[in-house]
């Protein structure tokens, strides 16, 4: 993989300011990668964020974007936020029209697309956060959550190549969590590099490949996740606390004299590696287009009636909303949880995510669990 | 119990004529000195239930009652009633009425017209309290968010209500600062507050509060132990929500046949040694310091021998008596749950403790002891 953004030594202040919110910080992002950043309240996460993004100019110290540095004119500056899209953590901050429609279409416009292609982004952005009834509607009469996946389809329309995500999750209801997070996976899957900051740790900790630690102005630590939460000291002193999942792992494996590795992530994984399971129950996995999917749906049940069923994916939830689902959110870990316990079960699934759904049953094999998956 | 303290009667509330209902016949009691969450989905009414219990907004039918007396709106009582009954808004630019954060603390028990020294007295505690004393002086516009959401908490402390309705209060904080602010509302229960609390956060409510109250629709849909609700799915998915961690995964364990269903671990360390098989290991020592604000604690580590472990701080009292003597500690935030994680790995650890939280501060190693999943020695001091 390549390299799609560096910063070396980057130092930064505010105007008159003479803290450094950032100070020598250095860091290499690979393309395509999932990228936690993570650092207590005032590490300078957002700082960092506006610095990729060329919004601020270090003092000292260059951002490479692509191996070039980056150039802070007009044509520069655009070439860059052509490629990078940012969630801000209060959508408020970045609404610029009353309509939704017309909000979700701004950055696209700017881009000088046509109208049609333009519309077709809007079209497919709003449908990714749910959010195509209220095309028409004032966006002051919606409420909080609403308004941040309005931001989030603003910025899914731009087709970028980089998206930062800061806090995305915050101010959302459990399930709408999952959504982004499904988002998240998404872009990924589509070879967009993404970053998310959040303060949680639970989340990021079952989804991101690297994990970047900001402290004090500084990268504090990238890597693998576990090599940054064995050392609780060092967690502790960036303000921050271990995941649930990784105590719990910790302190039964030594109980029970085991190696704490492979690291379970999320639920499946974990009681995969404690639950003693014997046979695995058997998951279906049914990969389907929003046109095609309640056709699919009927056929599968006729067969299968009875059998817990779980969606993963806005074009399959959208497509199966009046079927019955037993698992509408985070379906992949309820399915292989359900396998684990020895029940079956049917995933309905946008097909872009084929390959989560394999990483999933590669993670369980590697500790120890063969399920029993059937994909058609 | 004491009976209920506050109580939603088929009350409906829109916020305009012809708009929705937010509050759609909505019926709730709230128990004095239970700890109680609310939770449901982005526009359930929480936020709106929370103004129509304080008096803010004025139900279209139905009516609050008070230590069962209804709600007049007359101006007199409405003071009275807002002096016991405080709400923490889940943004803090919407209360902050000072431009100095002493004053804006100051703000609440000013207009409750207590002697100046009294005022000032809890300002002082309640800045302490939430960790903002070295602020008193410094201008709000210059605070970040979790910082003015601190003052905000400090404002609502220093009004000493009765019952205080925090809504999300841990949004937007690190987590750290999110245990903190738990650690406040423990500390508020354990002084006889009836603590209401709303969050998206499962995990976090999950393993504090007694009772949980679930809206949806503008209705309460369900109210009583946390566990029955949990145990019900669909209803789960249909409020907007998901299983805590822990519920789950021990429940996908007892589904196995690893383990019992019951009793419910609320927190890791407790699931992690229901679950653990091997149960004779030696696990560390919980020793707890009971410090009032002037124990010397240096001296009680001293003459107990307790010296080298990993230390932990829990409530009001202790944090006073930890920074009089200067007293250097492992774990400022999230204290018990941390001492006793260190006890599972075979550690003693030290809980420096507030008298008042002393039950709190033991209940995960009390859960894994009286369960008979291990055995952690509990020596209090």
């Amino acid at each position: 993989m390549s390299e799609i953004f560096r910063l070396e030594d980057v130092t930064f202040a505010h105007n008159n300011s003479t803290r450094n919110v950032l100070s020598n910080m250095s860091l290499s992002i690979e393309e395509g990668s999932r990228n936690a950043i993570l650092g207590a309240n005032g590490a300078g996460k957002t700082t960092f964020f506006y610095t990729l993004t060329g919004v601020y100019k270090p003092q000292s110290g260059t951002v490479y974007s692509r191996g070039e540095p980056v150039e802070y004119t007009k044509d520069g500056l655009r070439q860059l936020r052509s490629d990078v899209a940012v969630i801000l953590q209060n959508p408020d901050e970045q609404i610029f029209c009353s309509l939704v429609e017309e909000d979700v279409a701004f950055g696209p416009l700017n881009l000088g697309l046509d109208r049609e292609e333009v519309f077709e982004r809007v079209a497919k952005a709003l449908r990714d956060v749910r959010m195509t009834p209220f095309a028409r509607r004032p966006l002051q009469q919606l409420s909080g959550g609403q308004r941040k996946r309005v931001a989030i389809a603003g910025a899914l329309a731009m087709n970028p190549k980089i998206m930062i995500m800061d806090e995305p999750t915050a101010g959302l209801d459990p399930q709408a969590s999952m959504e982004v997070m499904e988002l998240a996976e998404k872009l990924h899957l589509q070879g967009v590099t993404v970053l998310i900051s959040t303060h949680d740790i639970d989340i990021v900790y079952k989804w991101a490949d690297t994990t970047n630690i900001i402290y004090d102005g500084k990268i504090e630590f990238s890597g693998s996740a576990e090599d940054f939460y064995n050392n609780a000291e060092n967690v502790y002193r960036c303000g921050l606390l271990t995941p649930s999942v990784f105590n719990m792992n910790r302190d039964i494996s030594a109980l029970d004299g085991l190696s704490p590795a492979p690291y379970p992530r999320n639920c499946c994984e974990f009681t995969a590696k404690f639950g003693g399971s014997k046979k695995s129950g058997k998951i279906v996995c049914v990969a389907v287009e929003e046109e095609s999917a309640v056709g699919r749906y009927e056929e599968v049940m006729k067969e299968l009636n009875g059998t817990l069923t779980g969606v993963y994916g806005s074009d399959s939830r959208f497509a199966l909303r009046e079927k019955h689902i037993d698992f509408q959110f985070d379906a992949i870990d309820a399915c292989f949880t359900e396998a684990v316990e020895g029940k079956d079960s049917v995933l309905f699934y946008d097909s872009i995510y084929t390959p989560t759904i394999k990483e999933q049953y590669e993670k369980l094999k590697s500790i120890g669990f063969d399920a029993d998956l059937e994909m058609i | 119990m004491a009976g209920t303290l506050l109580e939603a009667d088929h009350i409906n509330y829109s916020y305009s004529r012809k708009g929705p209902k937010v509050l759609d016949d909505m019926c709730m009691k709230i128990e004095e000195g239970k700890k109680t969450a609310i939770m449901g989905c982005n526009g359930a009414g929480k936020s709106t239930l929370f103004s129509v219990l304080n008096a803010l907004y004025k139900p279209d039918k139905g009516q609050v009652l008070f230590r069962g007396k209804p709600l007049t709106y007359r101006h007199k009582d409405i003071i009275k009633m807002r002096s016991e009954v405080s709400i923490l808004f889940q943004n803090p630019n919407d209360m902050m009425f000072k431009p100095y954060v002493e004053q804006d603390v100051a703000y609440g028990p000013e207009n409750m017209r207590l002697p100046k020294e009294e005022v000032q007295q809890r300002v002082q505690e309640a800045l302490f309290a939430v960790g903002m004393e070295d602020y008193a002086k410094s201008p709000i516009m210059k605070l970040s968010y979790g910082q003015r959401k601190r003052v905000t908490l400090a404002g609502v402390l220093a009004m000493r209500p009765s019952v205080i309705i925090m809504d999300e209060p841990t949004a937007g904080l690190d987590p750290q600062m999110a245990y903190e602010v738990m650690e406040i509302a423990e500390q508020m229960h354990s002084s006889g507050v009836t603590v209401i609390m709303s969050s998206h956060d499962t995990d976090l409510t999950y393993s504090w509060a007694d009772e949980l109250r679930v809206l949806h629709g503008g209705k309460c849909m369900y109210s009583g132990e946390p566990e029955p609700f949990y145990s019900d799915y669909e209803s789960v998915q249909k409020a907007g929500l998901l299983l805590p961690t822990v519920f789950m995964m021990n429940r996908t364990l007892a589904g196995l046949g690893r383990e019992e269903l019951t009793p419910y671990p609320r927190a890791q360390s407790q699931l992690s040694l229901k679950t653990a098989q091997h149960k004779d290991v030696n696990l560390g020592a919980l020793h707890v310091i009971k410090a009032e604000r002037e124990t010397d604690i240096k001296a009680i580590i001293e003459d107990y021998d307790l010296g080298g472990m990993a230390t932990g701080v829990y409530g009001m009292s202790a944090r006073f008596a930890v920074r009089n003597t200067a007293m250097p500690v492992d774990y400022l935030y999230n204290g018990p749950e941390n001492c006793t994680m260190k006890c599972l790995s075979g550690q003693d650890a030290v809980l420096i403790c507030d008298p008042m939280m002393l039950d709190k501060a033991i209940s995960s190693a009390m859960f894994i002891n009286e369960h008979g999943f291990g055995k952690i020695n509990i020596d209090v001091v």
